[in-house]
């Protein structure tokens, strides 16, 4: 197990180092000369000012240096500077990542939660109200866009009622935790329904199957059926699922911040994205890759906890 | 032969028969083949064009000539929605379908010949599954400038892992499997195994994965295209009519701009789901 995990550490680093070169090559590509928005207007004039600023930040060297260079600034903490408005990348993130991962992660938490227990129950009591209700919200929950449904729960919750505030994160007028719900709520409804109906589907097919009949053959009680054989088979396409479905978290997100102002990492690549601010998209996705690989290495080692034949297989 | 082709139309005949008594899945086809058929005639149910402004008529409520409205531009909701879903359907329709065949034959290799090949393509996996879609798009969208086209390419590029995972899993749990061996020892070409032997028994999850995925990407067309980095917004996709109801202003005043657009991709999507999960209890062996 030990040299499982080990494995799939060491598979991280060549994979981190493609997505840094994927994401700076993309960045080459654009075309943006980063002098243009350093030098004033009256040394830009002058073309030997800047040649020689140039030269001072080594933008004339080949592509791999310059590659390394700036692999070894994200190394050592040195984000770039945003070209729009000079700002830290660095700052940046540490601003606004925190209000993502904190939206991602609680979401992510409640639907695993609500979600696979929901679809197990389906499974359980197949073609009874629980299942056809259970069915019906998660196939609702993943037919409505989610910021369409964003955009419903602020004209009830927000304009209609008044209870809950449309946008941000703090305010004089409401919690936190009121700013929070509406956002969480929204998030958490599509991947909901997605595990729900991934791990009832994995749970009927678990349960038609003859290890099954023959462990309520041998006369093991129900909820041993359940608990011990059923579940863990059940699970390990489940947690595939969950783990594929990470980057929907941050799409997601991006989306959601949108509809309620949320002050997170998703609303600046959003507005990177619209102003072209590419060196801040460059950054921002490279943490975001970074964040999605550290969660899927969990998922595999949980997935190979739960099925001996993965680990075995690799090894 | 001859016996073998007339259980197969058997078969085939007891699938339908069974599709037919599955009511959901009926609702669902019928719901989707309607909203399908009126936006490919559009102009038989609308005389309005999609890009049609007309400023004595701006943000009317639904009324007689307009049955569902107009928007601040005074563009026919109703026809903008019909001529809209040519273009959110085929992007949803195409982009699983490609995504789709790509999982299904990377799966099949990885899965059947394991060792290097499948560590190979499941870092590849791993890679395209870690950049979230949105940096493609923006970044090709730099590169070629934002268009469906480039749009098609990324859902198709982006949204075969699933089905690449769910194939190639299955496919290593059975390639152990005795009718295999016994298809190897007859000396049978491995394409044959891979496509004619193994992989029928995976197309279930599959089709079940493809038709979330039709979903999900005209889901994610919206998504996009709602927050500015979608399909360019002079095309009517029904995401790019949903952005208009970014401000709150539109959300108390002109709900019809923002709610039946909603409701309409959200009827599909539906019906999209239910067809496919009655497509799942028919071919699904292990429910038979």
């Amino acid at each position: 197990m030990l040299k499982f995990i080990l494995k799939k550490l060491i598979q991280m680093i060549p994979m981190l180092l493609f997505i840094s070169f994927l994401v700076f090559g993309a960045l080459q590509l654009t075309g943006i000369d980063p002098v243009s928005y350093i030098a004033t207007p009256d040394m830009a004039a002058n073309q030997e000012n800047l040649d020689l600023l140039r030269e001072r930040l080594g933008l004339n060297q080949p592509f791999l240096i310059r590659y390394f260079n700036w692999v070894g600034d994200i190394l050592r903490g040195n984000f770039g500077y945003s070209i729009t408005n000079g700002t830290p990348i660095g700052v940046l993130i540490a601003q606004r990542l925190p209000a993502t991962i904190e939206l991602a992660l609680i979401s992510m938490v409640v639907s695993a939660v609500l979600g696979i227990s929901i679809g197990i129950v389906s499974a359980i009591y197949q073609n009874s109200p629980i299942d056809y209700l259970g069915r019906f919200f998660a196939v609702l929950g993943q037919a409505i866009p989610q910021f369409f449904f964003g955009i419903c729960l602020i004209q009830i919750f927000s304009i209609k009622l008044g209870w809950l505030p449309s946008s941000g994160r703090y305010s004089t007028y409401a919690t936190p935790l009121r700013h929070f719900i509406l956002p969480c709520l929204t998030l958490t409804l599509s991947l909901t329904s997605v595990l729900m109906r991934y791990s009832r589907n994995n749970m009927l097919g678990v349960l038609n199957s003859d290890y099954i009949k023959t462990a309520r053959m041998k006369g093991i009680s129900e909820t041993k059926v359940y608990v011990k054989h059923a579940f863990r088979n059940a699970m390990r396409p489940v947690l595939v699922i969950l783990c594929f479905r990470l980057p929907m978290l941050i799409s997601g997100s991006v989306v959601i911040e949108s509809v309620y102002n949320w002050p997170g990492i998703g609303s600046v690549i959003t507005d990177a994205v619209i102003a072209g601010d590419y060196p801040v998209v460059m950054v921002t996705t490279l943490m975001v890759a970074a964040s999605i690989l550290i969660a899927s290495f969990l998922v595999d080692v949980l997935t190979a906890l739960l099925d001996p034949r993965v680990r075995l297989g690799e090894e | 032969m001859e016996l073998n082709k007339s259980h197969a139309s058997n078969m085939f005949q007891k699938n339908v028969r069974k599709f037919l008594r599955n009511k959901l899945a009926m609702i669902g086809m019928v719901v989707m083949l309607i909203i399908l058929l009126m936006c490919v005639f559009a102009p038989v149910f609308t005389s309005y064009r999609a890009d049609q402004p007309d400023f004595s008529a701006r943000t009317q409520p639904p009324n007689l000539p307009h049955i569902l409205g107009t928007d601040k531009l005074g563009r026919d909701v109703f026809s903008r929605i019909l001529y809209g879903g040519r273009y959110s359907i085929l992007i949803g329709v195409t982009g699983a379908f490609f995504g789709s065949l790509i999982g299904v034959i990377l799966g099949a290799i990885a899965g059947y010949f394991g060792k290097l090949i499948d560590s190979a393509i499941v870092r590849l996996s791993e890679i395209f599954q870690t950049v979230p879609n949105m940096i493609l798009i923006l970044i090709l969208g730099a590169v070629f400038g934002r268009s469906i086209g480039n749009l098609l390419f990324i859902f198709a590029i982006t949204g075969w892992m699933t089905t690449f995972r769910i194939v190639r899993n299955e496919f290593i749990a059975l390639k152990g499997e005795t009718y295999v061996q016994v298809c190897e020892a007859f000396g049978m070409s491995k394409i044959d195994i891979m496509f004619k032997q193994i992989l029928p028994n995976v197309m279930s999850p599959v089709i079940v994965a493809t038709t979330v995925n039709v979903a999900h990407f005209i889901l994610s067309e919206a998504g996009l295209s709602f927050i500015g980095v979608g399909v360019p917004s002079a095309t009517p996709t029904w995401g790019n009519i949903l952005n208009a109801a970014k401000s709150l202003d539109v959300i108390s005043n002109y709900w019809w701009l923002w709610v039946v657009p909603g409701v309409v991709i959200t009827v599909f999507v539906l019906a999209v789901n239910f067809f496919g999960d009655g497509l799942r209890d028919v071919l699904d062996p292990k429910q038979q």
